[in-house]
């Protein structure tokens, strides 16, 4: 990337801080200088840090299982988030909420309408088995974040590895592993996932994530080895070979570093891609299974409620969706802040 | 002539990864767990005698790589094997919902690339203007936003609510329209199959105008700010102009990319998409072929999707070339 000096310097505006030279715009401090100027990533990581507390909390709290497992009247909204009184009674299910218009009037509402919300103990009102819907849209967070990470670290991992041999080597490893990886690249990553989770493991979470996984170690290998290629010519990797360091100890402490800010960001970018998987493949019946409340499975049931209570279809697909628009946004400004091209 | 040598240089080096696509599919079906032989007795009383009867009539009881062997040499002449729950050929049962998903996904593609192309044009055009900002963050929703969701969210208001479309099925406009009762003339079964092809298309579709609107702003933006722009500015050629000839025409290029790379998106979302929308192609296929453990059928559509995408890749490449007289034929990056 010959990018000239003079570009960097163009355009700045002198007031804001001493003389940088190109050196100044990268590096850790700068970067968080850059996501806290930056709108777009400051608004990802608002909505991240939110959502990773929301799902942090819900492991932290002490009644999980009692809340996951429980019907309504175990539980309230309350009990969930402490900042909010504890009612003193608490309604059988249905009771209480049933003076609440419906929000979408059906035209022929020929079923009894689900409890639609809009109260204290319930906000989103009950499922089809009267939990509280909010309760479970709070405890599905941690599903989707922990199969984000969980999945991304795999991918990004695997991925690393595959594509820093690949590069460094070249030659026959590199073909081989790239034929690989274009073999599973080629297969679509839902129908993969689902056959490797039915196939190998059976419907159950830890191979969904597992598979998720594996089905993205492609994209962050071919990453990893175009980046490798550019830096395997570098002149202090030549330096490392003179010196007579083993391989692996230059791919790891050399190879692998220098080609992280891009993975970096596409690995942000890639936890948003991973929970919309997972919320497909769970709405499909082969992510988490109940009683874990998972966004895709709820959805999945509520499917067959949409004539009851049309607001059961919508939370859920909220809830997915600013999850991973705010990986999605921390993702485009951290891109932004790690390039040294664009100015503030 | 070139382009020929170009093109026969490709479908060569997809081979590779076919057979690897196969090999793949076929220890991922035949090592799980999941026994379709228990699954043909479900409730049925069974002895040994009888498993290793059916296991020998479908060639179970065999090594691994005989199968394989099998497999690939019926493959070749167009036999995937039987499927085991509907009794039938898996490569007739293919044929017959080939179709559908097909159509889902080539009419998502012309929604996306419809509104998508004009509407990165726009913002880049207006850079940080409010157009702009709202396209971003309309963008920013569709690819944030899962294509079931989107359907739900669609037969919700426009089929349960307004009531203006349906919500579930399709017309196959290449059917006889005869084959549908109350559908008289091909006028009325064209009308038909639009509308109930409107809603998947636009949920199997939201993504890939996301992904492509990003794409095509950023290229606008790069493009209007190359060397021919300034000078044709220069020149004194209108804006208009500019914007629609100049322009436009270089930041097409990656666009076309991203049609064929997404193509494995837009498969796996057809999955969902017939499913919300109970449309019988590939997609309801396979996640019966999963449901009822029938491994051959997996098999055949796992294969014939990753075949799709390397086929769609090819396509893509090759008119790449044909469009951009920059690519070297036949040499890698």
């Amino acid at each position: 990337m010959a990018v000239s000096e003079s570009q960097y310097e163009s355009g700045r505006e002198p007031a804001s801080e001493d003389e940088e030279s190109v050196e100044a715009r990268v590096g850790w401090r700068y970067t968080v200088a850059r996501i806290k100027r930056d709108t777009t990533a400051r608004w990802g990581l608002y909505i991240v840090t939110v959502v990773l507390f929301v799902a942090v909390y819900a492991v932290v709290d002490s009644n999980l299982s009692r809340l996951t497992f429980g019907v309504a009247s175990d539980y309230t909204f309350a009990q969930l988030l402490p900042i909010f009184d504890h009612p003193t009674h608490i309604p059988p299910p249905g009771e209480g909420t049933q003076h609440m218009p419906p929000y979408f009037p059906l035209a022929e509402q020929s079923w009894n309408p689900l409890p639609a919300g809009g109260t204290i103990e319930h906000p989103l009102g009950t499922d089809h088995t009267g939990r509280d819907y909010f309760t479970r849209i709070v405890y599905g967070t941690q599903v989707s974040v922990f199969v984000g990470l969980v999945s991304t670290f795999i991918g990004l991992t695997g991925g690393t590895i595959i594509g820093a041999v690949a590069g460094y080597y070249g030659g026959r490893v590199d073909d081989i592993l790239m034929r690989l990886v274009e073999t599973v690249y080629a297969i679509p990553p839902l129908i993969l996932i689902i056959v490797f989770t039915v196939f190998v493991g059976g419907a159950n979470i830890w191979y969904a994530v597992l598979g998720v996984g594996i089905a993205f170690i492609p994209v962050f290998a071919r990453i990893i080895r175009s980046r490798v290629l550019s830096i395997r010519e570098m002149d202090y990797i030549e330096a490392a070979r003179a010196a007579g360091v083993k391989d692996r100890n230059i791919i790891m402490r050399h190879v692998v570093p220098n080609s992280f800010a891009p993975v970096l960001v596409y690995a942000t970018l890639q936890i948003g891609v991973t929970i919309l998987i997972v919320a497909g493949l769970s709405f499909l019946g082969y992510g988490a299974q109940p009683p874990t409340p998972d966004w895709g499975q709820m959805l999945n049931i509520s499917h067959g409620y949409m004539h009851s209570n049309v607001w059961l279809s919508i939370w859920p697909g909220i809830a997915i969706m600013i999850t991973i628009m705010g990986f999605n946004l921390f993702g485009d400004g951290l891109q932004d802040a790690l390039d040294p091209r664009i100015e503030d | 002539m070139k382009l020929l040598k170009y093109t026969i240089h490709r479908l060569l080096q997809a081979i590779p990864v076919l057979i690897g696509i196969s090999v793949i599919t076929f220890l991922l079906a035949n090592l799980g767990p999941g026994d379709p032989v228990s699954l043909m007795l479900q409730g049925q009383e069974h002895s040994e005698e009888l498993i290793r009867t059916i296991e020998r009539r479908y060639g179970l009881d065999r090594p691994l790589h005989e199968r394989y062997v099998t497999y690939m040499a019926g493959l070749l002449r167009g036999d995937l094997g039987q499927s085991i729950h509907y009794q039938r050929p898996v490569a007739a049962l293919m044929m017959e919902r080939v179709g559908p998903t097909l159509l889902l996904v080539l009419s998502a593609y012309a929604f996306a690339l419809v509104t998508a192309i004009p509407l990165g044009i726009v913002a880049a055009n207006r850079r940080n203007e409010p157009s702009d900002h709202a396209s971003r963050i309309a963008a920013l929703v569709g690819v944030s936003t899962p294509s079931f969701w989107i359907g739900i969210v669609l037969i919700l208001v426009f089929a349960v609510q307004l009531g203006w479309l349906p919500s579930s099925g399709l017309y196959y406009p290449w059917r006889p329209p005869s084959a549908y009762p109350g559908i008289d003339g091909h006028l009325e079964l064209y009308y038909e199959s639009a509308r109930h092809l409107l809603l998947p298309m636009i949920a199997l579709g939201t993504l890939q105008m996301a992904t492509i609107m990003r794409v095509e702003r950023t290229q606008m933006i790069e493009s209007l700010q190359g060397e021919y722009v300034k000078l044709a500015r220069a020149y004194g050629v209108p804006e208009r102009k500019i914007l629609r000839k100049h322009a436009f025409q270089v930041a097409q290029l990656p666009i076309i990319t991203i049609v064929g790379l997404n193509l494995s998106t837009a498969l796996g979302g057809a999955v969902l998409v017939e499913t919300v929308f109970n449309i019988n192609g590939m997609g309801r296929l396979f996640i019966n072929a999963i449901s009822t453990n029938d491994y051959q059928l997996v098999m055949g559509i796992t294969m014939l999707l990753g075949f799709l995408f390397v086929l769609g890749v090819i396509i893509t490449d090759i008119s790449y070339a044909y469009v951009d007289p920059r690519v070297t034929y036949g040499e890698r990056e």
